[in-house]
């Protein structure tokens, strides 16, 4: 008798048939949902939080925007205004490179708060980025702050498990859903309408969250400074992203309702599972990923630059190094004292050290971000399972805030840091005479101010591989999950 | 009291039977035990870290007496460049001789990571301006700083409540969904008593667990000694009150009267409300109101003082020069005696700036303060943090005995310095050091009140709630029908 259901007899419109009765269902579903009053509230409640959420974002940022850029002008100002003085002496007091805010951090703030903001490029020495601002924040800022990505995250699945955890289980408690079998609609037919609704609100969720966020680019982010092209493509990869992640949890509440005994019981299982993903799986994945990648402390990091920085010379003219590097260079001029070389020994001297010390920062702190990048894979070999884990990774790439964005910063600034070393270094070799030699505001002008644009959007998508794989896992597991599950549904 | 107690067991024996019941709290006796693992691991690593910090002082010291010694004898016979010469009170002052101000976990510190993996544990302090050595970072990947820790203290503010409600939600709903509630109240003599009794059973099996768990994953990874302490009674104090709020409001919603279905929904609402967006909003709208302001602004402070000093330096050596025609300040002292100024005219400028930031960040969380009585998981949050020694409070302490520290070592310093005297060995062996003074007792009473003061309410509201369905009814009417 219950062949009657899924028969394809019972089912003799056809393709087209099908598809009326799909629309059919989802028709009838969407106005049920329209119906619920507690739904519309609940819907109305998250797209205002939605806004009040990008609303503080687009403060924050153009808070930090306008900080930052007033904090370069600053510095720049202090390069310049050095006076006279020994262009080594310049490279010490060095300069400041400040990380602009990517314009979709009022979207997701990413890892921003848990990173420097600043990075000083002095001489001799790769500096980490400081000031992370999560430090200012006290206790409580560790519950988290109220940005979109939290919401979309965290609440959105929430409103779409609440939507859904009745869709099967409620008609067969009314009695509805032995109704519909009987009539011949396939449970194929009834998942694919009732999905098509459930996705319907889940995109009502989203669209008012993207089009403000859209309108919010376009309004904060300076044209002029970066591509906005690129931006409304992150976006778009955004929406896409989270598109994916609620879809998911719209086949997991179908199937999970379909399975499940009554509604309590679906109910039950799905809180269970998001409160899951939502919070235990990222605590977990983080203490995973520590033990099984582990990275150093900041004391055995500069302790291990500190020793390899040991077989450079430095400032030590006594150094077995620096002496080799005399006899070297005496060579190579074909003079026997310093005194007679054409250029200045001691620019030599620091532009060889220079050399050597970028090789040393670079295995150092590519290493490190090796490190985490390998811990962030870790996390993300979940994603399929708990898919947090891997919209997260996905969702601040894509907003510019994640480890890579970071780095990527550090290396820009790591390079403008070697092109001041090699500027005062070629400056001296070819102008110091002697150890009264100073160079002027012109030199200190000539040298350019940091900027810094961050890479696009094919970069950010290319680094979250992994992500991007965990997403679509999810969504074709949670497709196949609800696909089985009403294949188990009878009319008796 | 019969009454009440034939209630007890009888709901006791109805949740033994239910493996439901049984599996979710074997699962926080579970998380709890686990979290507190990963946090005395945690503990380790800090104290591994303060140790190799000590280990490193002692080392570089014992390097300088060294060099020290060797200069004196006249074994080292090449004068070194000032900021290799363990005798320049100035360049020594700031950075090679520095001592290490630590700030060790306290016997509960598994219980919350707090600030403790944002705020390093160890600061080598130095002579030059706090923006030179007060901010320097731990390493840790930042995607799992954003994703938080699994401590004892997330189990409690978000995992602890959700398995009280689950226990707690639908007491009347059920039985009156079930068809037993009128036989209950008609078996009982005291009705009143009797569902008394049988909510007690389901509210008394999380918390007395969830305490249990706690007590034994302390003593297990804690030492046994941390139990008999007055910080283990805080606690304990506060994942009590903060589980009878969570309670309160599930006998408050299920005393209204309403469905099962109800009661659920309702009760997942307001812990999404108050212990997921309240904290976000607030931190929100606190950081909003009162931005926290940017330290860039010191660092460019104690930049422009060096910019300053450099060229007061440099004109007062034009002058000299232009007074004293033919001869040539001496290289190595003019070295020492620049840097003496910078350091001194960015302590001022530094110290200005740092005390504004500061004085901005206290109205911020003042704020925050005040509004974290709107979320109980917010003040249960600080309140668990201040008990493990990572909350605001010790943090704050330890900031304003480093202070005072960092005055004492510029002042050793700078006095020898200014004096021109040179650093002997006697000198490295009366260095200043960080005094490490027991931390201040946390005080988690207006957090309690906190709590204390919504539970009572909702208490309130939950015996009319029961006494409404548990009172005899007037002759002709109705008990509540089962829906």
């Amino acid at each position: 008798m219950s062949d009657l259901a899924l028969a394809p007899a019972a089912a003799p419109a056809g393709a087209p048939g099908r598809w009326r009765i799909i629309r059919a269902v989802a028709a009838r579903e969407w106005l049920e949902m329209r119906r619920d009053r507690r739904l519309v509230a609940l819907f109305a409640f998250a797209a205002l939080l939605m806004l009040a959420a990008l609303g503080f974002g687009a403060a924050e940022n153009a808070r930090i925007g306008r900080e930052r850029e007033a904090a370069a002008q600053a510095d720049r100002l202090l390069w310049t205004g050095q006076g006279a003085k020994n262009p080594h002496a310049a490279a010490h007091f060095g300069q400041y490179a400040f990380k602009p805010a990517s314009p979709l951090a009022l979207a997701d703030p990413g890892v921003d708060p848990y990173v420097g903001t600043a990075v000083w490029l002095e001489a001799h020495k790769q500096n980490e980025a400081q000031f992370r601002p999560a430090r200012d924040g006290g206790t409580a800022a560790r519950l988290g702050g109220l940005s979109l990505a939290f919401i979309l995250q965290v609440v959105a699945p929430l409103v779409v498990l609440l939507t859904g955890f009745a869709s099967f289980s409620g008609e067969r408690e009314s009695g509805a859903l032995r109704q519909v079998l009987s009539l011949g609609v396939r449970p194929q037919d009834l998942l694919a309408g009732k999905a098509l609704a459930l996705l319907g609100a889940a995109a009502a969720l989203l669209a008012p969250a993207f089009l403000a966020a859209a309108a919010a680019v376009a309004l904060f982010a300076d044209p002029a400074k970066l591509s906005l092209a690129d931006q409304y493509l992150r976006l778009l990869g955004l929406a896409l992203g989270y598109g994916v992640y609620l879809t998911g949890f719209a086949f997991l509440a179908l199937g999970v309702s379909a399975l499940a005994r009554d509604s309590r019981a679906a109910l039950v299982a799905l809180l269970a599972f998001w409160l899951a993903n939502a919070f235990v799986a990222p605590r977990l994945s983080a203490d995973v990923a520590r033990a099984l990648a582990p990275t150093p402390t900041a004391q055995e990091f500069r302790a291990a630059v500190a020793k390899d920085k040991a077989k450079t010379f430095g400032h030590d003219e006594t150094h077995p190094a620096f002496i080799a590097f005399r006899e070297e260079t005496l060579k190579k001029y074909g003079v026997s004292r310093v005194e007679d070389l054409p250029v200045s020994f001691r620019g030599l001297t620091l532009r060889r050290d220079d050399e050597a010390g970028y090789a040393i920062y670079d295995s150092h702190f590519g290493a490190l971000q090796g490190a985490f990048e390998k811990q962030d894979a870790l996390r993300a070999a979940g994603g399929f399972l708990f898919p947090l884990l891997a919209l997260q990774p996905l969702s601040m790439a894509l907003a510019g805030t994640d480890s890579r964005a970071q780095f990527d910063f550090a290396s820009a600034a790591e390079a403008h840091r070697r092109l001041i070393q090699n500027e005062v270094s070629d400056n001296i070799i070819h102008f110091q005479r002697d150890e009264r030699y100073v160079a002027g505001p012109e030199l200190w002008k000539r040298i350019a101010a940091f900027s810094y644009a961050a890479p696009g959007a094919g970069v950010a998508l290319a680094g979250a591989r992994e992500a991007i794989a965990g997403l679509l896992g999810w969504l074709a597991l949670t497709l196949l999950f609800a696909v089985v599950a009403v294949r188990r549904l009878r009319p008796i | 009291m019969k009454s009440f107690l034939a209630g007890f067991f009888a709901e006791a024996r109805i949740l033994a039977r239910a493996r439901a019941v049984g599996l979710a709290l074997v699962a926080l006796a579970a998380a709890a035990l686990f979290a507190l693992h990963a946090g005395a691991g945690r503990v380790a690593s800090q104290q591994a870290v303060v140790a190799a910090a000590r280990a490193e002082e002692a080392q570089r010291l014992d390097g300088l007496k060294t060099s020290l010694a060797r200069l004196e004898s006249g074994a080292t016979q090449e004068e070194p460049p000032p900021y290799r010469d363990p005798r320049n009170a100035v360049f020594m002052g700031a950075g090679p001789a520095a001592r290490v101000a630590a700030l060790a976990p306290q016997p509960l510190a598994l219980v919350a990571v707090g600030q403790s993996d944002l705020l390093s544990a160890v600061i080598r302090v130095t002579s030059g301006s706090k923006d030179a050595f007060l901010f320097a970072d731990e390493i840790e990947n930042p995607a799992l700083l954003s994703s938080g820790a699994t401590d004892l203290a997330f189990i409690v503010v978000h995992v602890y409540p959700l398995v009280i409600l689950a226990l707690a939600f639908n007491l009347l709903a059920g039985e009156r969904e079930q068809g037993t509630l009128v036989m209950t109240l008609a078996a009982a003599r005291r009705p009143g008593a009797a569902l008394a009794g049988k909510l007690a059973a389901r509210l008394v099996a999380p918390i007395a667990i969830m305490l249990l768990a706690t007590a034994l994953g302390i003593g297990l990874f804690a030492g046994w000694d941390a139990l008999a302490s007055a910080s283990f009674l805080r606690l304990v104090a506060v994942i009590l009150v903060y589980g009878l709020f969570w309670a309160a409001l599930a006998a408050a919603v299920d005393g209204l009267g309403q469905s099962s279905a109800f009661n659920a929904l309702t009760l997942i609402g307001a812990w999404v409300a108050l212990a997921l967006l309240a904290p976000a909003g607030i931190n929100s709208l606190a950081a909003f109101v009162y931005p926290a302001p940017s330290r860039i602004d010191m660092t460019l402070a104690a930049r422009a003082a060096a910019t300053d000093a450099d060229k007061s330096r440099d004109a007062m050596l034009a002058r000299y020069v232009e007074e004293h025609a033919g001869q040539k300040p001496a290289g190595a002292r003019e070295g020492t005696l620049r840097r003496l100024a910078t350091q001194e005219a960015a302590f001022e400028r530094v110290e200005g700036v740092i005390a504004a930031h500061d004085a901005a960040l206290s109205r911020q969380r003042a704020l925050v303060d005040r509004l974290s009585f709107l979320s109980p998981t917010l003040l249960a949050y600080g309140a668990l943090a201040d008990v493990a020694g990572a909350g605001e409070a010790r943090y704050r302490d330890f900031l304003d005995r480093l202070s005072a520290f960092h005055l004492d070592w510029r002042a050793f310093f700078l006095t020898r310095a200014k004096a021109g005297q040179a650093m002997t060995a006697a000198d490295y062996d009366a260095l200043p050091r960080f005094a490490e003074t027991p931390a201040p007792e946390s005080a988690v009473g207006s957090a309690l009140l906190g709590m204390a003061l919504p539970t009572l309410l909702l208490a309130f509201l939950a015996w009319r709630g029961f006494r409404r369905v548990a009172r005899p009814e007037p002759r002709g009417a109705k008990r509540p029908r089962p829906r």
